[in-house]
């Protein structure tokens, strides 16, 4: 048996829809679900940084969130001495959490944003002095 | 004398037969595309040269060649007809893919899932032209372009044809620089080539820690026959991103994938023996699996401008191209498409997220089509 007769016969056109309607179901709702995942790591990480609270003065997270960029990058710039010329942004952002310092991934962020740190390419970056 | 004679009546040079000679023609231009055209050496080289060694005639019943049992070849083929050499090269793929442009854009990861109609308009075609549901659907599956997915699959469904479907997807993965760009540039226009994509987020650590096990429960629960590839991906892939394992996540994306690969590809083409390789069925095979990887190719890009109607930051639809699972190779293509367009276009980082989902979306679409034709 040949052509569409075939297909009727064999389930063709049923498995062909059904299948393809599980894969675009199945890929988009993970899509949703990791598009979600940066407010749950944001939550993890909240938590992960609360207990070294009370070590740290209050006012100091309202600044950073006002994104008070003298003070990051006055904090980040002796770290950035500690890494030479060039380095990778990993590298920054472990010295920067091991050191205590919160929300680092919107520090960082803001560095690159106000152009203190230079991308050089091959994912290295230099402090703007 | 008698002796003499009877040694000579069992030497290649006596037993060969034009099939064995077309077959070692084919298996030598596969080790010169390797070498000299260096179109996918890792796969071309040891499927190439097990196609030199499949088709050495020999005399049947000393238990040398891959259909004898207890010969070391079909031993070493083992690991194909179970896909164990699949899911272990599964292990080291995830092991080696950096999610990060995927999570911080996850949209595209529909890109990867309208890659997959490839799979589903083959499978359509080998049913019109005769082959058998389960056929049909490891036929289909080359659409996927992804090599040991197609071999798990057909292993499973159709053992029969692994040789000729594992050499249709390899060759067809080797030829994504010959058939991919004519089919975007036919596709898009030049001012659709030329669009920017945005540059990509950082992604926290949280967030790649999450992802194979979020990935893992929701591909899995929906398709669960693809638990033997999608759990080595995301096993090895959480290896590497724990970074408390390295030398595990090492080992899984260096000498095990490497092995694996070796293996599969040095058997799979030492199973094209002439005589069970060189039939009509075949034919059929690599002209299905060729519209198999175009169609997946123009359902990627189609479904890429189809999102664009739709939002406001558009995508570049050539990243639909990359949808297909043939990593990086396609996301490569992609990439030199769009600066062959404009100079400054940089789609890499956004193709290998589009080309991650699309591993993901084959994988899935093997254990839907198993699944079904085991209901």
């Amino acid at each position: 048996m040949y052509g569409i007769a075939a297909i009727t016969a064999k389930n063709g056109w049923a498995m062909a829809l059904a299948g393809a309607l599980i894969v675009m179901t199945g890929l988009s709702v993970l899509a949703l679900v990791i598009s979600q995942l940066h407010k749950l790591a944001q939550l993890i990480e909240n938590r992960r940084t609360a207990p070294a609270q009370p070590d740290t003065p209050p006012p100091a997270e309202k600044t950073i969130l006002s994104f008070n960029i003298e003070e990051i990058k006055t904090r980040y710039g002796l770290m950035a001495q500690q890494l030479g010329d060039s380095f990778e942004l990993t590298r920054l952002y472990h010295l920067a959490r091991d050191s205590g310092f919160p929300h680092v991934h919107l520090s960082i962020r803001s560095l690159r944003e106000t152009g203190q740190l230079v991308p050089l390419g091959d994912g290295m970056f230099s402090w703007q002095k | 004398m008698e002796l003499l004679l009877q040694f000579l009546s069992n030497t290649g040079y006596y037993l060969v037969d034009y099939r064995n000679l077309i077959m070692i023609c084919v298996g030598s231009v596969f080790v010169y595309l390797a070498i000299s055209k260096q179109y996918e050496p890792l796969l071309l080289l040891p499927i190439g040269f097990g196609v030199l060694v499949g088709n050495i005639p020999f005399f049947k019943g000393f238990g040398i060649g891959i259909y004898e049992p207890n010969s070391v070849l079909h031993y070493l083929y083992f690991g194909v007809t179970t896909g164990v050499y699949p899911s272990i090269v599964f292990l080291g793929l995830g092991a080696m893919t950096d999610f990060s442009s995927l999570l911080a854009m996850p949209r595209l990861m529909l890109l990867g899932a309208a890659a997959q109609m490839g799979i589903y308009t083959t499978l359509l075609s080998a049913l019109a032209l005769g082959f058998t549901a389960p056929e049909a659907s490891s036929i289909g599956i080359i659409g996927g372009a992804d090599g040991p997915t197609s071999i798990f699959l057909t292993a499973k469904l159709a053992p029969h044809l692994i040789g000729p479907i594992a050499i249709a997807a390899y060759s067809y993965m080797a030829l994504i620089p010959i058939i991919q760009p004519p089919i975007m540039r036919l596709l898009t226009t030049k001012e659709e080539r030329c669009i920017h994509m945005p540059e990509i987020r950082q992604v926290s650590r949280i967030e790649r820690l999450l992802f194979p096990v979020a990935g893992l429960i929701l591909c899995c629960f929906l398709a669960s026959a693809s638990i033997p590839l999608l759990g080595p991906f995301f096993f090895g892939n959480l290896l590497k991103e724990s970074g408390v394992v390295d030398r595990l996540a090492n080992t899984a994306r260096t000498a095990i994938i490497d092995t694996a690969t070796i293996f599969l590809g040095f058997t799979v083409g030492a199973s094209t023996q002439a005589d069970v390789f060189l039939t009509p069925k075949s034919i059929g095979i690599f002209f299905l699996g060729a519209v198999a990887f175009s169609i997946a190719t123009a359902s990627g890009v189609l479904f890429a401008k189809i999102m664009n109607l739709f939002l406001k930051q558009k995508i570049n639809p050539l990243l639909g191209a990359a949808g297909v699972s043939a990593v990086p190779g396609s996301a490569r293509e992609v990439h030199l498409v769009g600066l062959k367009a404009d100079p400054s276009n940089y789609l890499l980082m956004h193709a290998m997220a589009c080309n991650s989902s699309g591993v993901i979306g084959s994988a899935v679409c093997a254990g839907i089509l198993w699944s079904f034709n085991v209901v």
